[in-house]
């Protein structure tokens, strides 16, 4: 049926027979010069046009090699920045674990020193709908104890009072509030004043200015001065430290000394707050206050 | 000119497979053979002797092209056979017309799909012959199977250009008046 001339039929004997040749002579073990020779010719031939190859190719290699890794880099990035996320939120948890347990530690120092029972609280917001008021709120109320005209505290001092109470929350009056007034007294000469937030006229610009009654009051840069304490203990506990005498202005002719106070507490960072929902039984006095600094000559703000 | 022209496509075809295609990391393993797929092309367009002599030359620069994975000559006595097998049924069956005419694309793409799973088939009957250890039942099912369709699927890019460039240059040679029986060349 396949009919084919012999001359054909010959040349095909013939190239099998040579690849038949080729096949045998390289199949043997050992090598032999036909088929070694014969492939160094071939790689002779094959290696430039490989490299050559690779020289133009070298960018759709890169194309490709992306193309095919694309979907699993896609999804080896997401994975990676969800547990980068992850990792990120955790380290952040910690460390505002760890701020938080240094100010609630540094809170119940202070109230163990000053016999004071505290709820803590944590300050929530600092912003007021005109930004006048200095207030916060806080994320405690009346289910916590929490009542009017009650002292707030931190470890480092006073903060303020609470001007109003919620179920959950209470705003809390700053002490740098200008209608916040505070009885105060001088740590030592036990002289007694009014701690106002902001300035008063005539006196300097200031966060806290403290006046004092008594003109002749010896009273200097340095002097710490804490809460005088009301009756009852509302609105402000004794002996809560509020600032340290900063600059004393000398006015002739007034009534009264003024005297910029720098606060104990760093307002701009109020995070862990308690309320004082129980006064000492006595009053603290000066324990509260912290070990006077070795140099009173230039007072640090304390903490 | 024609045998210029043949015999530039398929050192391209020869070359662009060692260099571009055995290069390429395929997932699944054997990747399309553009050397079947062009002396499928240059076989239906010939005589039988000289689609032997076709298939044998690109079969043995195949086997002397790195990788030396296997023996010098396995791919050229294949493709040396099977290149002379597609010649003489061409030009005995003649289904469309002698040596010369036109042969139509779907044919031309059949004939490459049959030669390729021949090839497949005959180069691990050869690997069987001469003891490969690669050639197990599962290897050379998947390995034929693939390489196969994916032979297919290029050939219209390798197969049908080789036709057409061999039809074009015959056609001005008056190729067709030739006889059925006539030794042509290339």
């Amino acid at each position: 049926m396949l009919r084919d001339s012999p001359r054909s039929r010959t040349v095909l004997a013939l190239l099998v027979a040579a690849a038949v040749v080729l096949l045998v002579l390289d199949a043997r073990p050992g090598g032999n010069p036909v088929t070694s020779v014969a492939r160094a010719g071939g790689e002779l031939v094959f290696a430039p046009a490989a490299a050559g190859v690779g020289w133009a190719g070298a960018p759709a290699v890169t194309l490709y090699d992306g193309l095919r890794e694309g979907p699993r880099a896609a999804a080896r990035v997401a994975e990676l920045e969800e547990a980068n996320a992850a990792l990120e939120s955790e380290l952040q948890a910690v460390r505002i674990d760890e701020n938080r347990a240094d100010q609630l530690d540094e809170l119940l120092h202070l109230s163990g020193l000053g016999g004071y029972e505290v709820v803590a609280a944590q300050a929530v917001t600092r912003s007021t709908a005109r930004g006048y008021a200095h207030t916060v709120t806080i994320d405690t109320g009346t289910e916590s104890g929490v009542r009017e005209d009650m002292t707030v505290v931190n470890g480092s001092g006073l903060v303020g009072r609470v001007i109003e109470a919620g179920p959950r929350t209470a705003t809390v009056m700053l002490a740098t509030d200008v209608k916040s007034a505070v009885g105060a007294r001088l740590e030592a000469t036990r002289k007694i004043g009014v701690v106002n937030g902001g300035s008063v006229p005539g006196g300097p610009e200031a966060d806290l200015t403290l006046e004092l009654f008594d003109m002749e009051a010896p009273v200097e840069s340095g002097d710490r001065v804490v809460t005088l304490g009301s009756h009852e203990g509302a609105p402000f506990v004794p002996g809560v430290p509020i600032g340290t005498v900063d600059e004393v202005q000398v006015a002739p002719g007034a009534l009264s000394r003024i005297a910029r106070i720098t606060p104990a507490v760093d307002f701009a960072s109020l995070d862990v707050v308690g309320v004082v929902v129980a006064g000492p039984d006595g009053d603290p006095r000066d324990s509260v206050l912290p070990p006077k600094p070795e140099k009173p000559a230039k007072p640090k703000e304390e903490q | 000119m024609r045998s210029v022209a043949t015999l530039i496509l398929v050192a391209v075809a020869v070359l662009a497979q060692a260099t571009i295609v055995n290069r390429l990391p395929f997932e699944w393993g054997p990747g399309p053979d553009l050397v079947v797929a062009a002396v499928v092309a240059v076989a239906l367009t010939t005589s039988p002797a000289s689609a032997a002599g076709c298939g044998f030359a690109a079969g043995l620069a195949m086997d002397l092209f790195p990788p030396a994975e296997h023996v010098v000559g396995r791919y050229a006595l294949v493709l040396c056979l099977a290149a002379y097998l597609v010649a003489l049924v061409r030009r005995n069956t003649g289904a469309p017309g002698a040596v010369g005419s036109r042969a139509s694309g779907w044919a031309a793409v059949g004939a490459t799909a049959v030669t390729a799973l021949g090839v497949g088939l005959g180069y691990a009957a050869v690997g069987l012959v001469i003891g490969d250890p690669h050639m197990t039942v599962t290897a050379v099912a998947t390995g034929v199977g693939v390489g196969t369709a994916l032979t297919v699927l290029v050939s219209p890019l390798v197969t049908l250009p080789i036709l057409w460039v061999r039809s074009t240059l015959a056609d001005s040679e008056f190729a067709t008046v030739q006889g059925p029986m006539s030794p042509g060349g290339w």
